[in-house]
């Protein structure tokens, strides 16, 4: 069959799986993010590599929900507090003293909870990142790709609350051309998995008869005084 | 009512219709790719806000091909001299600002067989036009991702009044609605956006139509296979570049 309809088809197959096996969660981490967020929290994310791509999916994004904050390793580089260079090596994701370098570039706030991702769950920089949120009694959601944390010996969900599975392959290649492995899977699902959040938090919302914050895409006219409406309430904390 | 199901149920849909009306304009990219690559070149990424995810998500992981290089935002910074605080301010919005892309496109090394891939859901700001102009003034053939819905709904910010789609050799629509978000609700927004979902079933339906066509040409296809000599040499091939 057609190699890009095989992907398409794949994505539909693994949304369908997320959505049969995580829906109660989805509902139960939406129900945390929510009751976060009305006591005005902001759920911090932070995403190991690709993991990335999740945070981006829920940060300051059009048809979001206004209080989640990323702590992006880039940020720090463009502070000059780390050097880009760790970060392509991977060597960044060993370093403990990021931890004091976020808490030190943004405002966090004890109201605040997290969602740490990683394909692996056993980075010591997202598991330090855990223990501290627990340690001060703060929320933790996880989301790792399962197999590959239990595989690799992940940690990270000893400190989580709730967790999520991104549901790929280890490793992550869902398409073969004569015996070559192409083709991930696992930040589409990831991306599909922080919307079907986002969905439900508005749920949330809705059923706590409130307002859901939602923000409108910034290259809509008029976008910015709607956006900065929901944002400015939290001063630095959520931009 | 809004929940993960209606997400899913109008996502699929979405999605369907994005492969029909774009499989053509998605395999044209991998033609492109492909004669790009067995002339030696690499496909530069240029997105800005969220679009960049497009090329992230296709780079550095077993499976991915290696001559694709991403032109990130932060290399203003980094790189390219522009102030810190003139590219975070917050209400100066640096991704719209035109005649100011020089100062990234001028970073890299470009080479004439090279090709460029310039995502905008909206396609108006100033910075992805200015790129997509240059990239094209240069001769390099230019494929844009945006939202002609989104796009053709909005009045140009750009002082050539023109849009990011007029800039492209190919045009691949991402079917995402007006202001990216996909549900409607009681409110004045609308909830759930999609195109990183749509632009990411793009890139690795893209990425996966290169491989084949590669293979299909009897050229080895540069792809991380996990093996770490072979990555290491696959890599410094493209150091610089990529």
């Amino acid at each position: 069959m057609d190699i890009m309809k095989q992907y398409f088809d794949l994505i539909r197959e693994k949304v369908d799986d997320a959505y049969a096996k995580e829906n109660d969660r989805f509902s139960q981490i939406a129900a945390m993010f929510g009751e976060c967020m009305e006591n005005l929290g902001v759920v911090q994310l932070f995403g190991v590599r690709h993991g990335e791509e999740f945070v981006n999916e829920l940060n300051y994004r059009a048809g979001g929900i206004a209080p989640f904050h990323g702590l992006k390793l880039k940020d720090l580089v463009l502070k000059e507090m780390i050097d880009q260079k760790d970060i392509d090596s991977g060597a960044i994701y060993d370093d403990l003293s990021v931890a004091d370098k976020f808490e030190q570039a943004y405002d966090l706030d004890d109201r605040d909870m997290y969602c740490l991702v990683s394909f692996y769950g056993n980075e010591p920089l997202i598991i330090e990142l855990a223990r501290r949120a627990k340690a001060k009694g703060q929320k933790v959601v996880g989301v790792v790709n399962k197999r590959s944390y239990d595989r690799f010996g992940g940690t990270l969900l000893d400190y989580c609350d709730a967790w999520l599975d991104m549901g790929a392959d280890d490793p992550d290649t869902a398409l073969e051309i004569d015996g070559l492995k192409i083709g991930q899977l696992s930040s589409t699902v990831s991306n599909v998995i922080a919307q079907m959040l986002t969905a439900e938090i508005y749920q949330y919302y809705v059923r706590s008869g409130k307002e859901a914050p939602v923000l409108l895409s910034a290259n809509i006219n008029g976008a910015d005084v709607h956006n900065d409406s929901l944002t400015d309430p939290y001063g630095r904390r959520i931009r | 009512m809004i929940d993960a199901k209606r997400f899913k149920d109008e996502l699929e849909e979405l999605l369907e219709q994005l492969y029909e009306s774009q499989k053509d304009n998605i395999e044209a990219t991998a033609q492109a790719f492909k004669e790009c690559i067995e002339k030696g070149g690499v496909v530069h990424v240029f997105g800005s806000g969220h679009s960049v995810g497009l090329g992230i998500d296709i780079k550095d992981r077993i499976g991915s091909l290696v001559p694709i290089h991403i032109m990130e935002m932060s290399d203003f910074v980094t790189r390219g001299g522009v102030p810190v605080e003139e590219f975070m301010d917050h209400k100066v919005i640096f991704e719209r600002k035109p005649g100011v892309a020089s100062k990234l496109y001028d970073l890299y090394d470009i080479r004439p067989q090279d090709i460029f891939i310039v995502i905008s859901n909206s396609g108006i700001n100033g910075i992805v036009i200015d790129i997509a102009d240059l990239a094209k003034k240069n001769g390099h053939k230019v494929i844009i991702i945006t939202s002609m819905k989104h796009t053709l709904a909005e009045q140009p910010r750009h002082p050539s009044g023109k849009k990011l789609y007029e800039f492209g050799d190919i045009v691949i629509d991402n079917c995402g609605p007006h202001g990216d978000a996909l549900i409607k609700t009681d409110g004045v927004a609308k909830v759930c956006s999609v195109s990183s979902i749509c632009n990411n079933c793009i890139a690795q339906a893209m990425a996966a139509r290169t491989v084949e066509l590669l293979k299909e040409d009897g050229y080895e296809p540069p792809v991380l296979n996990g093996d770490k000599q072979h990555d290491e040499a696959l890599k410094k091939e493209y150091e610089g570049r990529a």
